[in-house]
């Protein structure tokens, strides 16, 4: 704006100082006696052309470019805007691409770049490990252990946490609030400021004292509860009773442990008391030297407190993020691929159309270039158009992008990527779309640019000024972009197949349960409450004996932990008088009778225990038909003995019935299903009374007559009646949506839908770009058809000779794109699950290809057959 | 298009630009001025055309070897005035001297015997 002042202002001044001579020219020659009117026209005629002089002038400003520029922009303007038609397929084309591109980058960024908001972030670690068996454990410490651990040469900065599931008491129906408690320093090591009021501080909790009545809000809590209220800082709410002070609230992306509420947390040196601890390594650190020094630590915390880890427990730290990315990052980059496929595609259409408008345009070129105009100027002409079209496509495409997005967080899998990512427009990615812009702008206008910048010029002034012929090189490059295309196209629309057909499969499994019109109501137990074993069993018996009264209740019983599909405890176990395998593990699953009812997993074998057996904690347990094959080929399972050797007393967390740890009889087999997800494997699998063993957990499973969300109301009202404090836990689902939380169906689900989308529009976009070719090329050859059909070709020829210009081009496609989807059929099947090709896919693809090639083809060439010989040869 | 205008200048620059220089070495002088100054001085044989004048003047004044300034002629009008740096007046110096040395040597050359009998 400012360069465009300066720019105006020296003009005038050039006009001027210009002015100024002619005028002091012309009076001279007045006083020397010549008339007005001759001295004015002698001065100019001795000045000369007043524009050229200027324009000169104005070369030596060295602004020039940007005068050309804004030239180039002007008439690049005027050029798209009267060829509409051909400037929304090119916009849209690029718009797509840019689109997509921007919207996977822009996850990308928020999920794998720029997770956290949190100080230091890449410092942050996660103390975890493997057991002996390789499973990934988190174990926590006791205060003393964590002082210690604190105190270590590799850490900067460490902090406790604990969390638990409250209630609030003010409502009519307890509401159920995820409260996280912090020690003191957590607002410290996070290093992220709050939104209203202030985080938890050191006097929150004061030595040797209870810590102060006082809460930090998380931000979607504070939305949800208090619809945002802004005065909120200084009010009571009231959890379970207590009432506790909201001193702040914290910034959106502030969502550790998910936490709805931050309390502060006192470390209590009962040694049944554990914490998370939240670690920041020194800088320079590496991740083995930190191992190597927490193992040490670790392995002096398990001679202290054997039963809080795991046996052979080797360390091996985690940054924050580590896991996501090996869950979702391979899907991501898998999706970037596909979407730069897609832009590829676009740009391959745009280079397609600028050729063809570039040959149409040749005469103009010469005529520009006859008169003076340099190549390097035409080029540059040529390219300012292009990269017109790629930033109003990128434009476009920002727009788009911003739907898109939306779509792609509401499809990724829930648990799979930082609740802390920030996942939007902004201004990286906004900078990443300009990029693509560019480039693509280059990428598609160079080639077309090239080839238009130097037009020969005798052929073409001599040629007709309508139609001029295509050379043959104009004819190679459209058949290898053609064929590029149809290539990447063949390769997205296979990815697609693949995915949808591992989706499908995904879908159609059987469960070996019957999902329909039952939910499972998760009942968190409040800290000092049932704390007894006698007690917990009696309650868990009344809720469920309360669900089970309603009307539209069919039937009703406990599950602790074997909500379908991925249930139970993965725990080692026993089999009497038999050697243990190295990985002897089953899914052990505490439940009432009546989850086998409610879910219809028939009984092959034996019996289920009865309810006086299982109010009594009896060492009865059923297994699985996958348990009973692997392990007990010859049909010897019933009456044999099984124990689990982790099932521990743990009070107050978890109570179990007196030798827990025991012999088990096994009394019956169950059918098969589904307990490891959604993929056809079936682990082996053990189901106890649930009174064996009670954690501060249960659900109430319930098999309704009417929709099961429709009662969720009325039950957690019956819930209410045996415990006026009892919540539910937040976000019940009927069983068949739970279904779709899994993370393997949400990962296929987003794979599948997205690729299918993207090959869709691909195929669209390939199929324009033939068409446009066809068209154009028979638009170039109406003459000659004329000829042809005038000497007496049928249209039935013309229609073929049409289809064979294009066979070559769509044939090399087909086989270049089979080529490459072999090729790469190895990476594909690493990220789309249980993938990988079929011959019928291959098939589906080429065969969906060819027929909208051949559309795309036969419009034009029908155009083709139908002129009139007579119409052509005057006006082609 | 305007080729031959900027052939013309490359022709003239190198001295164009001394002529230009030395005429602004009595005096502050706008551009006509400069081109009469030009043509009286050399008796009416140098006419710099108004093509060649102006981008002369702006890329001088680009190098900073001469500046401009407007000023109020006697009939009130708006003037751009150029007048000398002192970078102008080095400027000056190097090319006067340059301008000798071609001179002597195409005098030289065109009057082989004098050069001869002068040494």
């Amino acid at each position: 704006m400012k360069l465009w002042w300066l720019w105006r202002k020296r003009e005038k001044e050039l006009e001027k100082e210009i002015q100024h001579h002619l005028q002091m020219a012309a009076s001279e020659r007045k006083e020397r006696g010549a008339s007005f009117g001759e001295a004015q026209a002698e001065a100019r005629r001795e000045f000369g052309n007043v524009g050229l002089v200027k324009a000169v002038t104005r070369d030596t400003w060295g602004w020039r470019w940007l005068a050309d520029l804004c030239d180039d922009a002007r008439f690049g303007a005027r050029m798209l805007l009267k060829n509409p038609g051909f400037t929304i397929v090119a916009i849209l084309s690029l718009a797509l691409g840019i689109g997509a591109t921007t919207a996977v980058f822009s996850v990308i960024y928020g999920v794998l770049v720029n997770p956290y908001p949190y100080a230091n972030s890449d410092r942050m670690v996660h103390l975890t490990g493997r057991d002996a068996h390789g499973n990934r454990r988190f174990p926590n410490l006791t205060a003393p252990q964590f002082e210690q651990l604190r105190q270590a040469s590799c850490v900067e900065s460490s902090a406790a946490m604990t969390s638990w599931q409250l209630t609030t008491t003010e409502g009519d129906l307890p509401e159920n609030v995820q409260a996280v408690y912090l020690t003191s320093n957590s607002f410290v090591h996070f290093g992220v400021p709050t939104l209203l009021g202030r985080g938890l501080l050191p006097s929150d909790a004061p030595e040797g004292q209870d810590p102060e009545n006082v809460a930090v809000l998380g931000y979607q809590f504070w939305q949800r509860h208090y619809g945002g209220d802004p005065d909120i800082v200084g009010k009571k709410i009231q959890l379970v009773h207590e009432s506790y002070e909201i001193v702040g609230v914290v910034r959106p992306r502030f969502t550790w442990g998910d936490g709805e509420v931050y309390l502060p947390l006192k470390l209590s040196a009962d040694p049944a008391r554990t914490y998370f601890p939240m670690i920041r390594l020194k800088p320079g650190i590496t991740r083995a030297a930190a191992n190597a020094e927490f193992q040490s630590l670790v392995e002096q915390f398990a001679s202290e407190t054997p039963t809080h880890f795991p046996e052979h427990f080797r360390v091996s730290i985690e940054g924050l993020n580590d896991h996501f990315v090996a869950d979702i990052g391979g899907t991501l980059y898998l999706l970037l691929a596909a979407v730069a496929l897609l832009l590829l595609i676009g740009c391959g259409n745009v280079s397609i159309l600028l050729l063809a408008r570039g040959t149409a345009r040749q005469h103009e070129l010469a005529v520009r270039s006859a008169i003076g105009a340099e190549s390097s100027r035409i080029l540059r002409q040529l390219l300012t158009e292009a990269l017109m079209l790629s930033f109003t496509g990128a434009v476009v495409g920002v727009a788009l992008a911003n739907s898109l997005v939306k779509l792609i967080v509401n499809w990724l899998p829930q648990f799979s990527f930082p609740h802390e990512a920030a996942i939007d427009i902004n201004l990286p990615v906004l900078l990443f779309s300009v990029g693509l812009a560019l480039l693509t702008g280059i990428v598609f206008g160079i080639s077309p640019a090239l080839q238009s910048a130097r037009p020969d010029l005798a052929q073409v002034m001599q040629a007709n000024t309508r139609k001029t012929t295509t050379g043959v090189h104009g004819r190679r490059t459209h058949s290898v972009l053609i064929a590029g295309q149809i290539a990447l196209t063949l390769l997205l629309l296979a990815a697609a197949g693949v995915a949808m057909r591992a989706f499908v499969r995904m879908m159609r499994v059987n469960l070996g349960y019957d999902p329909h019109n039952t939910m499972a109501v998760g009942i968190p137990v409040h800290d000092n409450s049932y704390t007894t074993w006698e007690a917990r069993r009696v309650y868990f018996h009344q809720l469920r004996e309360k669900a089970g009264e309603m009307p539209d209740v069919v039937s009703a019983g406990i599950s602790t932990n074997a909500t379908p599909p991925n249930n139970g405890w993965e725990q080692r176990f026993e089999i009497s008088g038999k050697p243990m395998a190295e990985q002897q593990l089953a899914r052990i699953n505490l439940i009432s009778p009546e989850y086998f009812t409610v879910l219809r997993i028939p009984l092959l074998q034996g019996r289920i225990w009865d309810e006086n057996e299982m109010m009594h904690g009896a060492k009865l347990v059923l297994i699985n038909q996958t348990m009973a094959h692997q392990y007990f080929p010859n049909g010897e399972a019933l009456g044999s003995q099984m124990r689990v050797p982790e099932l521990k007393d743990e009070p107050p967390f978890q109570l179990a019935v007196a030798g827990s740890d025991s012999w088990f009889e096994v009394i019956g087999i169950v059918a098969d299903a589904l307990d490891d997800g959604l993929q056809d494997h079936i682990k082996p699998a053990l189901y106890m009374p649930y009174t064996i063993s009670m954690p501060q957990y249960t659900q109430i499973l319930v098999r309704t007559r009417v929709p099961p969300l429709t009662i969720l109301r009325a039950v957690r009202e019956q819930i209410h009646s045996v415990d006026p404090d009892q919540q539910a836990a937040r976000n019940v689902r009927d069983l068949d949506a739970w279904i779709t939380t899994q993370p393997e169906w949400e990962q296929g689900h987003l794979v599948a839908s997205l690729f299918a989308g993207f090959a869709i529009l691909a195929l669209a976009l390939a199929a324009t770009g033939l068409y446009s070719v066809i068209s154009y090329a028979v638009g170039q050859r109406t003459g000659e058809f004329g000829i042809r059909m005038a000497l007496g070709a049928s249209p039935k020829h013309v229609l073929l000779i049409v289809f064979r210009s294009a066979v070559v081009s769509v044939t090399g496609g087909v086989l270049a794109g089979v080529f490459l989807t072999v090729a790469l059929d190895r990476v594909l099947a690493r990220w789309i699950q249980g993938s990988s090709l079929d011959a019928l896919i291959l098939a589906g693809v080429i065969l969906l290809l060819v027929a909208t090639s051949g559309l795309s083809c036969f419009i034009p060439a029908r155009r083709a057959s139908s002129v009139d010989p007579t119409v052509a040869l005057r006006y082609g | 298009m305007n080729q031959r205008y900027r052939n013309r200048i490359e022709l003239l620059q190198g001295t164009l630009d001394l002529l230009i220089l030395q005429t602004l070495l009595w005096g502050a002088q706008h551009g006509y001025g400069v081109s009469q100054a030009i043509r009286a001085n050399s008796g009416d044989l140098l006419q710099v055309d108004a093509g060649s004048l102006y981008p002369a003047l702006h890329r001088l004044e680009k190098q900073k070897w001469i500046c401009a300034d407007w000023k109020i002629s006697e009939n009130k009008q708006e003037v751009k005035v150029y007048r000398l740096t002192a970078a102008g007046r080095k400027q000056l110096m190097r090319e006067r001297s340059r301008w000798e040395q071609i001179s002597d040597a195409i005098g030289g050359v065109l009057n082989p015997g004098k050069k001869e009998s002068a040494s």
